[in-house]
């Protein structure tokens, strides 16, 4: 062959496979003719050159490119109606793989959702890639992460030439609301749990919602926040407080101290910000909130914010050091170099839980990725069950597709007809997702915690769901059918097949192996994020975590009022305990307020040790079952003379031995003077156990008391509600005016893992999903191998072999491909669930078990499945099977 | 006359050279007899666009020939003229006659 001349082969190829189907041959030909008088005439090399250049001559002629339109070739109807055929004659492999793709696009399409509505917080202001958050980082080791900004930086930054715009605004959070009437009397009271704000005309300048501004219903931008005392709110506000009244110049009260006139009506801010804001009071009515704070540059409240926008162009860097020259301008050397401020760009506020946002939402990039990568890893898996069901359902059809051949259908014919029965499967998928989402996301949204909002109006959706569909049918559809066309039709009619094999491997069982080492992955992670939750659960915090417990909030510290509240509560049956503090052991609720304490020789800031301070009387140990370890409790006596402190914040100050400190005295930052430690109390964990235990020091100062916590000891059929509304008629009779705010500790204390707790739920369901993906498409595959092994199993049974032999005959092989996925998916969750539980100061060690369980569960989920297929397959009577040659 | 024939002048050149060659018309029998009348020499590609464009006007008909080895076993496409087509080309000559003669003698010397 090689003695005679030719033609550059991939040329021909090339002209054969772009030409129209009716030219090739003769192009072909002619070029072929032409090439070898060219090796007659000149030698063979330059004859190929001519070759190709001939060949590039064609690919510039229109009519090369033109194709045959074939009217009476038209098979679309056709291709509906055969696919409509097929799958209704296989019911059962249909419904398998459209339960499988359901899931697959139903997980897929909502995670899209929750990305996008994450992603787009805050992302349609005019200035948003220019918009600044102003954050404060300090410690030696630059581990504090605060947005609070003392009163008096702002002002001090107005001479910063680079800095375009700025606004301030304080969040407060929460607060008591009474609406009073004209004449001044008191009419009712709200608690808003959140949306009170100040802030200054320009926010709206900042931060203005420019794809959709938020409309000013009555009022004016410019000049209703700009008087102090003033107040707008949002259009629910109002109608809550006021129904249809008209709400302008109404007076609303704040924490029974600050009165407001409300001057403004706007619509409600949308849900994707983290500007929450529900009542905006003026900005200009801080000092009267604040008084002498305003010209403080060393503390702050949290809630005290300041974003900035920047002139185009200018460095980042530059304005944070003229911020940083301003700062240390005005205070202490060994503050300004132990407290830095930052500018955070605001489209990575929503991203960043160092400093948290005001909607008290954040979400990482990496649970983003997270979420991504199970999205893609559903699709895939989706996609794998897809085509092991298909290609093994193919060997049934090997007939159907060996006489379609013959009778002339193409091999594109074939593709098409196949990527249409796909087609088809995704589209009943995708109605039935779309049907599910409907039905589900609302519970699935509060379940999760995550705001899941899809909106069937939105084009976006739509678009994903096309998007979707299409990839699914290409991915799931491509490969079925491009193998299934390929097939040799005196092969397929015979009933020989060979499917694909890559480097030796079945393709097919690479795929089992891919898919089963994701849902063990995941399955291990469950595990494991669950043995968490537990260990958080039931550990033990320092205090009596499983007392029943109410806590309840008070806005008045007036002491008469307080104690014969006290004696209100003891009166009740079912009251065991009650303590007054300023604040609780634990739990989201806490308020967390930190100061200085050093020994008495401590001087400067590095000195001092930052601990948590909390005002107690003397029933709160006892209530909580916080233990002391040395010296006596605190009596009211004590007031804020004496001290409690816990091991940690001793063993800071320098002792070891617990009886050495009682007695010491020790000092205050701040102006608090010096103190004694009478006492010392065990660790317990006021944070959530994902952090350390801090530094506690308990005093007996009686005007600090805020909260009330009630220990009951209820009978078991004693009605809880009940017990509440008790509880509320105690505090009606003694707080009129007040609402009653109470919480359950436990729940409380529940509310810190709410982020893991919806991890925890998010990768059940979706572990959940993936076993079940998973198994289908095992059973696609051994349907395969027993359709296919059906004469083997037949022949083996005649020559005497039992059920049980033919079982274990197939069960092996997918013991060790589990087995192989298994051993693949070990290091990769270890990996990552390492990663996971590295945030959390307190958590489990990882043990074996919590592998070897997931493992052995799916391992026995996917034996069961083909135990009953194998189990149907051996128990056939063979005559059946040997019947027809 | 019949209606005006457009053809153009490579096309033309090739439709004579299609009745020139007679039975065993195709691609590269077209193209050597071009060179070998007027020593233009053409693309293969050139000579099948105009070949198909004479075709789509109907002044060629064409049928797959037999197969031979100087090709690669590959059959050639033959073509055929119309008798429309041999209509199209009396009236192309008569258009250029009628044309030439009313030009000034010397061009006929």
């Amino acid at each position: 062959m090689t003695d005679y001349p030719q033609p550059p082969k991939w040329a021909e190829t090339l002209i054969g496979r772009l030409a129209p189907e009716h030219l090739a041959e003769e192009i072909k030909g002619d070029l072929y003719e032409l090439f070898l008088s060219d090796v007659k005439d000149f030698d063979e090399s330059r004859a190929r050159r001519r070759y190709l250049w001939r060949a590039i001559g064609f690919l510039t002629k229109r009519f090369f490119w033109k194709r045959l339109t074939q009217p009476n070739h038209n098979m679309t109807g056709s291709y509906f109606k055969m696919a409509k055929r097929s799958l209704l004659a296989n019911k059962g492999t249909t419904a398998i793989n459209v339960a499988g793709l359901v899931i697959g696009i139903a997980s897929v399409l909502t995670i899209v959702s929750i990305v996008r509505f994450e992603l787009s917080f805050d992302t349609f202001h005019t200035d948003a890639g220019n918009i600044y958050r102003m954050v404060r980082v300090s410690g030696a080791d630059l581990s504090e992460f605060r947005t609070g900004i003392p009163y008096a930086v702002p002002p001090a930054m107005e001479n910063i030439s680079s800095i375009r715009k700025m606004t301030k605004l304080e969040y407060f959070g929460g607060a008591s609301v009474d609406i009073l009437s004209a004449d001044g009397s008191f009419e009712r009271q709200f608690v808003e749990e959140e949306g009170v704000v100040t802030v200054e005309p320009e926010f709206f300048e900042v931060i203005d919602f420019a794809d959709s501004p938020i409309e000013w219903i009555s009022g004016d931008p410019k000049t209703s926040l700009s008087e102090p005392g003033s107040l707008v709110v949002t259009r629910t506000i109002a109608k809550k407080y006021f129904g249809d009244d008209n709400p302008l110049g109404r007076t609303l009260r704040f924490q029974k101290a600050f009165d407001f006139k409300i001057t403004g009506v706007i619509e409600d801010f949308p849900s994707n910000t983290d500007f929450p804001f529900t009542m905006l009071m003026s900005y200009s009515s801080m000092p009267l909130l604040f008084k002498d704070r305003m010209s403080d540059w060393v503390s702050s409240n949290d809630g005290h914010a300041v974003y900035v926008v920047l002139r185009n162009g200018v460095e980042v860097k530059e304005v944070e050091e003229q911020i940083a020259k301003i700062h240390a301008a005005h205070v202490a050397k060994d503050l300004s170099a132990h407290r830095h401020y930052f500018l955070q760009p605001l489209r990575e506020v929503h991203f960043d839980p160092n400093f948290g946002t005001f909607s008290r939402r954040t979400i990482t990039h990496e649970t983003i990725l997270a979420l991504d990568l199970i999205a893609l890893c559903l699709m895939m898996v989706a996609c794998i069950n897809y085509v092991n069901l298909s290609t093994a359902q193919s060997t049934l059809r090997s007939k159907e597709i060996g006489m379609r051949k013959i009778m002339g259908g193409s091999q594109k014919n074939l593709v098409v007809q196949f990527l249409t029965e796909t087609l088809i499967v995704v589209l009943l998928a995708a109605l039935a997702a779309v049907g599910l989402i409907g039905v589900f996301t609302p519970s699935l949204g509060s379940m999760l915690g995550l705001q899941v909002s899809i909106n069937f109006s939105d084009s976006f959706f739509w678009l994903t769901l096309a998007s979707i569909i299409a990839v699914f049918t290409i991915c799931a559809g491509m490969y079925p059918a491009l193998l299934i066309s390929r097939f040799n039709p005196l092969k397929a009619i015979k009933n020989q097949f060979t499917t694909g094999r890559v480097a030796g491997v079945s393709l097919r069982k690479t795929l089992v192996v891919i898919q089963f080492t994701a849902t063990q992955v995941l399955t291990v992670a469950t595990f494991i994020v669950v043995a968490q939750m537990e260990f958080f659960r039931n550990v033990d915090m320092g205090f009596d975590r499983n007392a029943t417990v109410i806590t309840i909030r008070l806005l008045n510290n007036d002491r008469s009022l307080l104690s014969s509240f006290e004696s209100e509560l003891r009166r009740l049956p079912f009251v065991q305990n009650v303590a007054k503090s300023f604040t609780l052991p634990s739990g989201v609720d806490r308020n967390r307020n930190s100061r200085n304490i050093g020994n008495p020789g401590a001087t400067n800031v590095q000195d001092y040790f930052p601990y948590e301070y909390s005002a107690i009387d003397e029933n709160f140990l006892d209530l909580y079952g916080i233990r002391l370890l040395a010296g006596r409790n605190l009596t009211l006596a004590d007031s804020g003379k004496n001290i409690l402190v816990n091991e940690a914040l001793m063993k800071n100050l320098g002792y070891t031995d617990p009886q050495d400190i009682v007695g010491a005295e020790v000092k205050l930052g701040g102006n608090d003077g010096k103190v004694h430690v009478v006492g010392v109390i065990n660790n317990y964990y006021g944070n959530s156990l994902k952090e350390r235990v801090d530094n506690i020091a308990l005093d007996a100062n009686t005007s600090r008391y805020r909260q009330v916590s009630v220990r009951l000891d209820l009978a078991a059929d004693q009605d809880m509600t009940e017990v509440v509304t008790k509880l509320e008629q105690a505090w009606k009779s003694i707080y009129p005016e007040h609402v009653f705010q109470f919480r359950f500790l436990d729940e409380n204390i529940a509310m810190f893992y709410e982020q893991e707790l919806k991890y925890s739920r998010l990768f059940q369901l979706f572990s959940a999903m993936f076993v079940v993906i998973g198994c289908l498409g095992l059973y696609g595959l051994v349907s395969f191998v027993v359709n296919r092994k059906g004469k083997e199993i037949a022949v083996r049974k005649t020559l005497g072999a039992s059920v049980r032999n033919i079982i274990i005959m197939f069960s092996r092989e997918y013991v060790a491909l589990i087995a192989l996925s298994f051993a693949l998916a070990v290091p990769i969750a270890w990996y990552g669930v390492n990663e996971w539980l590295m945030n959390f100061e307190n958590h489990i060690d990882v043990q074996w078990w919590l592998f070897a369980a997931p493992g052995v569960i799916v391992l026995s989920i996917a034996l069961g499945v083909v135990f009953i297929k194998s189990f149907n397959a051996a128990m056939a009577n063979p005559v059946n099977k040997l019947r027809n040659e | 006359m019949s209606a005006p024939v457009y053809v153009g002048e490579l096309e033309e050149l090739i439709f004579s050279m299609v009745e020139v060659v007679g039975a065993d018309a195709y691609g590269v029998s077209i193209t050597r007899e071009l060179e070998a009348q007027t020593g233009r020499v053409i693309m293969i590609s050139s000579a099948h666009a105009a070949l198909h464009r004479l075709e789509e006007k109907g002044f060629l008909k064409s049928k797959m020939g037999g197969a031979s080895s100087a090709r690669g076993g590959r059959r050639k496409r033959l073509f055929q003229i119309t008798a429309f087509g041999r209509r199209a080309l009396g009236d192309l000559r008569d258009m250029r006659y009628s044309t030439w003669v009313q030009l000034p003698n010397y061009l006929n010397d």
